[in-house]
């Protein structure tokens, strides 16, 4: 269908919309505002209803339809994620073609990390994606291509060297394309996807990526620095994003990598020596550029550069490299030195947090090593990796990181913390000390981001309380807004269950969680539930240690037993693989009548990422609020600089992190409009935090339904559960919780003539009377959509959309 | 400008060569002291040492043995050093080279101790800054002859820039002491903020349980009129208004310390109280009219033959009052918003509301009769 906002008319490829997008000040005309603007925006909208291709529909008519051409940078988490969004695009732009009647001059492409997009045929079989870079790397370098051309005997890889074959602006049609189909072309012409897809990032009007490519410093700075300023950004599942950004930025140092350190900064010296003898003039050619500053060193630093480095300020980066560590071999003295000394830390037995400052003060008193020289570290080091022309690249990964971190603790004095923990846990008795330095201040790894564009949008099905996101991550927004749902019948029902058949309060509060009588109305709960469900459930406990111990209760009073005769039990791992099996087994037991109960973690990987649509998730029980584990140091000092800088109380914050993981875990059975599911709160705590979920579910949570205790939990949900057996018809849902173009155009001529009454109100008011135009314009806006024909389409397909969504 | 050409591109001696302490060992096995064989099985608090005369590590018990009675030879086969047992300490690198690097860098940088500021170009204090590291290098491992010649400028430069180094050594280490000062005083001030906020939390508890408390009070007498909530409403309020304010004074504060210096730490001075300003009863409310503008002279033919009615006149009475009045009541409602108005709902009960409809009916009336 194809309808006006404002003056923009916009293409949207299905023939229902859902009204929560389309009222005033909603979805789509937010988005329109931010980008008129240039601003940013945080907007929570209900998952599953089609977010990405409202989305999709509204920037790329935006980008089509005014002079600008801005272009969009939409982020996403995972890979199926970023493949979802491109098969959406690709939808849209066929539509648009067929509207439109001709093909737009246009251009999207994915990118993802080497391991999914190589082609070479021995590379892309190595399993991890480090060995993949670095062995890609190996191959590929300039380095390579030069001794190739002298007649050396060199590998390289074809896939790469077809590519300069071709028009460095044309390497691939215009069009859509998934990674999927990237990955065919690539085959076909024998051109590799990666380097296709990076190089053609510039001629691209939308490209679709992983967050990392925005917010990893590290990896940022080489893949996206030629994006202009006026791009959109979006990152959409991005209630996270706070967590993503502090782990960009923190290190782990163990004794271990400190060992392997050593050997890699040995290794270096090797090579030199050998250099020293075979090849001087290369070393002597380094050295005279590094006098002369960095960025000369670099040559505009080539794209596949060896190593990747932290964000450094641009000053640095034109200033010439401290004399001390010109020289390779001063270099390598340099890091041998902090090495040594990070070692000699470590063997402390005792719990250190310090702040940066107080360790470089230690650090110069007993190393005599400046914090000037060690800023350039990770420079350096990349300049001399690239001058002795290393290509065994992953043993250089642990000293790599020892140079990233000292770069990092010598740029940054606010926002991070050292904490040395000598043990791994306060029982341990062998000592496996770990240097973490820890990132506190998610705005760091951000900051470039909004600095650099002007755009950048925001967005999550549960990104409630709204306002934390911008004050954690230091931004200002043009529009914050929380959209609910409207639907023809309810399709899920939020219950708060507080108490136990017996009345006795439940919760997992520290004081309560293992006795006795918790455990079993715990246990009652399930039973319960488990009876009525049909096929899949799914319930989350606060963390894995909880959940093992309530298991093993849980067996001895026999109530695993019971369950049993309901429903398969499977229960999530830490291990990955058995995870996936057990959800494969949890899926089958599902489809065929038999059903399941999956016991996972609010915070493990099914609570992330893994849609129980349907019949996978007709329940979901959250026991217990699924806070953090607050002893930790980290989250400690996290919540400390929290409070100090941006304002925000250890409690608020911890009570806002587990509502979101609590809110992530509901929204995970609701995956679009025909779906329905219950969604159940099992905590005494929860009512006192139910305004913390995001409105759409709050909405729906009757006031009824804050406080009940079991029985009643599950006598509301019998009479629930009949009300979904009744059929149900696409056709219901028209008018109410999904719009044709004619409640489109009537709802916008409703706002027009509402508008309309506003402006004359408000001219009434006024002394002198607006000329009449200016209300005109707005009536222009409702009138210019003509009149398609519509839906052939089929709910069904709808639907469809929405699973993808 | 100071000025020593760096030495160009000359190749350090590779550490092949000469140097003694290339082969010196890693403790890494370091559950053995080396003189005597001890493992750290049989003796579990067992320590090493080593004397920076030739960096060879054993351990205390050996020292003890050898070296109370006086200087003795180095145990180590091949080592001709004679060693005393002030000399020995325990190190603290594990690497002993790294050790021995670090304790011919203290004698260095006690020399050089130039900083950025000396230099007129930034390359002549890189080019300074090389010059250093080659003749530490040579020191640590260079051969003999360039060790003597390394010790020698050493030398000479102590003697000619002694007035700098000794400025810069006083400069260096008043830096060390502020900054040391910073730091304490920055976690002082953090720990200090800390206490702050847990005493915060714990007065909002007390305060709830107040408030819940007086709740319960006011039930038990059985006072159940919206009354009682609507303090008990009004207490928590002004509880957050309270932090409020306060929270405003304190950014202000913070606000105008950013632009003095960045010393997180100091105390925050109490600042005096502004000073109150003469008594306004109404609380700075205005009842000059916005909406209209009182013209003198203002009349209407109703009241015309009153202006001389003496019964009218000799009380005193005034006709400006009256019509300023009739034009107060005339517009007394536009601007207020009883949708806005019942939101904030202020204090008035509806038989409040009603008396003083009932007072303004009444004066509509007298008017009538007028
Ligand atoms: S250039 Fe492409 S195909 Fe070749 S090794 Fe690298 S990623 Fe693989
Ligand atoms: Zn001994
Ligand atoms: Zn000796």
């Amino acid at each position: 269908m194809e309808f006006n906002i404002d003056d923009l008319p916009v293409l949207f490829p299905y023939p229902r919309i859902y009204p929560g997008r389309m009222l005033a000040g909603s979805y789509m005309v937010d988005l329109k505002k931010t980008l008129d603007a240039g601003g940013n925006c945080v907007l929570e909208m209900p998952s599953g209803t089609g977010k990405t291709v409202t989305l999709l529909s509204l920037i790329v008519a935006y980008q089509q339809y005014y002079p600008s051409h801005r272009k969009l940078i939409y982020c996403s988490r995972t890979m199926s994620e970023i493949e979802k969004a491109l098969v959406e695009l690709k939808a849209l732009m066929k539509f648009r073609a067929e509207r439109l009647g001709y093909e737009e001059e246009f251009r999207g492409l994915g990118l993802t990390s080497r391991k999914n997009l190589c082609l070479h045929p021995s590379v892309k079989r190595e399993k991890s994606g480090n060995v993949v870079d670095a062995r890609c790397r190996s191959l590929t370098a300039g380095f390579v291509k030069e001794k190739k051309e002298k007649g050396e005997d060199v590998e390289v890889c074809v896939y790469h060297d077809n590519l300069d074959l071709l028009e460095a602006s044309n390497l691939i049609p215009n069009g859509v394309w998934t990674l999927d189909g990237l990955l065919r072309y690539g085959e076909q012409h024998k051109q590799c996807p990666y380097f296709t897809a990076r190089r053609m990032m510039q001629y691209c009007n939308v490209i679709i990526y992983s967050y990392h490519y925005l917010l990893d410093p590290k990896i940022a700075e080489r893949v996206s620095k030629d994006l202009s300023k006026d791009c959109i950004v979006v990152f959409d599942e991005a209630h996270n994003i706070d967590n993503v950004c502090i782990e960009s930025l923190s290190t782990d140092i163990t004794e271990d990598s400190l060992r392997r350190a050593t050997r890699g900064a040995q290794s270096l010296e090797n090579k030199i020596n050998e250099m020293r003898e075979s090849d001087q003039q290369k070393l002597q050619d380094e050295y005279e550029k590094l006098v002369e500053g960095l960025r000369g060193a670099d040559d505009g630093r080539q794209e596949d550069s060896f190593m990747s480095n932290p964000i450094l300020p641009d000053d640095l980066l034109k200033e010439a490299v401290p004399g001390n560590i010109r020289r390779a071999e001063h270099f390598v003295a340099f890091l041998r030195r902090f090495i040594e000394y990070l070692k000699t830390r470590m063997k402390v037995r005792q719990v250190i947090s310090e702040t940066p400052p107080s360790f470089l003060a230690h650090l110069k008193e007993y190393t005599f090593i400046e914090k000037k020289p060690l800023r350039f570290c990770a420079e350096r080091l990349t300049s001399l990796v690239r001058t002795l022309e290393l290509t065994n690249i992953e043993d250089y990964q642990p000293l790599q990181e020892v140079a990233t971190f000292a770069t990092l603790v010598a740029t940054y004095e606010k926002g991070f913390l050292l904490i040395l923990e000598p043990y791994e846990s306060d029982t341990a008795e062998v000592p496996n000390p770990v240097l973490h330095f820890t990132c506190l201040d998610a705005a760091i790894a951000i900051k470039p981001v909004f600095e650099r564009f002007s755009s950048v949008i925001i967005t999550s099905g549960t990104i409630s309380p709204l306002e934390m996101y911008p004050k954690m991550l230091d931004f200002p927004t043009v529009v914050q807004e929380s959209y609910s749902m409207t639907l023809a019948r309810r399709s899920f029902l939020p219950m708060i269950v507080t108490r136990g058949s017996d009345q006795a309060s439940i919760s997992t509060s520290f004081q309560v969680r293992n006795e006795p009588s918790v455990v079993r109305n715990y246990g009652n709960l399930l039973t319960e539930f488990a009876k009525i469900t049909p096929d899949g459930m799914v319930v989350f406990f606060p963390s894995y240690l909880y959940m093992e111990s309530i298991i093993s209760m849980w067996q001895g009073m026999g109530i695993l037993d019971e369950v049993w005769k309901y429903k398969l039990i499977l229960v999530e791992t830490p291990d990955a693989q058995e995870t996936s099996l057990a959800l494969e087994t949890y899926r089958t037991a599902c489809c065929n009548g038999r059903g399941a109960v999956l016991l996972c973690v609010a915070r493990g990987k099914v609570s992330e990422g893994i849609d129980f649509d349907h019949q996978y998730g007709r329940t979901v029980l959250c026991i217990g609020v699924p806070f953090q584990y607050t002893e930790s140091r980290i989250l400690k000092a996290r919540l400390e600089f929290l409070r100090e800088t941006y304002r925000i109380r250890e409690n608020d914050f911890l009570s806002f992190d587990a509502m979101r993981h609590a809110a992530q875990c509901l929204g995970r059975v609701l995956r679009g409009k025909d779906d329905y599911g219950l969604m159940v709160l099992a905590d005494r705590r929860f009512q006192k935090k139910r305004n913390q979920l995001p409105k759409w579910i709050n909405q729906a949570l009757l006031d009824a339904d804050t406080n009940l205790s079991t029985d009643m939990a599950v006598s509301s949900a019998r009479r629930f559960l009949k009300t979904m057996a009744q059929p149900f018809r696409a056709k219901d849902q028209e008018g109410i919780s999904t719009w044709n173009m004619e409640d489109l155009r009537k709802h916008q001529e409703k706002m027009d003539e509402e508008r309309i009454k506003e402006l004359q109100a408000q001219r009434d008011r006024e002394l002198n009377p607006p000329p009449a135009a200016q209300a005109a314009s707005h009536v222009g806006a409702g009138q210019a959509e003509s009149d398609y024909e519509m839906d052939d389409f089929d709910e069904a397909e709808l639907m469809a959309l929405d699973n993808n969504a | 400008m100071l000025r020593k050409a760096p030495a160009g591109g000359r190749a350090v001696a590779s550490n092949g060569t000469t140097a003694a302490t290339s082969s010196l060992p890693v403790i890494s096995s370091e559950d053995m002291c080396p003189v005597c064989k001890t493992i750290r099985y049989l003796n579990k608090d067992m320590e090493f040492l080593i004397n920076p005369e030739c960096y060879h590590s054993m351990c205390v018990n050996c020292v003890n043995r050898l070296f109370n009675d006086g200087p003795n030879q180095c145990p180590y086969a091949g080592c001709r050093k004679t060693l005393r047992r002030k000399g020995f300490r325990s190190a603290f690198f594990g690497d002993l080279s790294v050790e021995r690097e670090v304790d011919i860098r203290r004698r260095v940088a006690a020399v050089f101790n130039q900083v950025e500021d000396d230099f007129e170009t930034l390359k002549d204090y890189n080019d300074y800054l090389q010059m250093v590291e080659d003749l530490t290098f040579d020191l640590v491992s260079g051969t003999d002859a360039q060790r003597r010649a390394a010790e020698a400028t050493l030398q000479q430069w102590e003697l000619e820039h002694k007035a700098d180094i000794e400025r810069n050594r006083k400069a260096g280490k008043e830096a060390d002491e502020q900054s040391r000062r910073r730091l304490a005083a920055e976690r002082e001030a953090a720990r200090q903020r800390r206490m702050e906020a847990l005493r915060e939390a714990e007065e909002e508890k007390l305060e709830r349980a107040r408030s819940r408390e007086a709740e319960l009070d006011s039930l038990a007498q059985g006072d159940v009129g919206a009354g009682a909530q609507r303090v008990q409403l009004k207490r928590r309020g002004q509880a957050a208004a309270n932090r409020a304010v306060e929270a405003a004074v304190n950014a202000a504060v913070a606000a105008a310390d950013v632009g003095r210096l960045s010393i997180r730490g100091l105390k925050e001075k109490k600042k005096a109280p502004a000073p109150e300003g003469p008594y306004d009863p109404f609380g700075g409310m205005d009842f000059v009219p916005s909406r209209y503008k009182l013209r003198a002279g203002l009349t209407h033919p109703g009241i015309e033959k009153y202006k001389h009615d003496p019964a009218h006149i000799t009380g005193g009475y005034s006709f400006d009052e009256y019509m300023t009045r009739a034009m107060f009541e005339a517009f007394a409602g536009l601007g207020v918003f009883i949708e806005d108005e019942k939101e904030v709902g202020i204090g008035l009960s509806a038989g409040e509301v009603a008396t003083i409809s009932a007072g303004i009916a009444a004066v509509g009336d007298k008017m009538e009769l007028d």
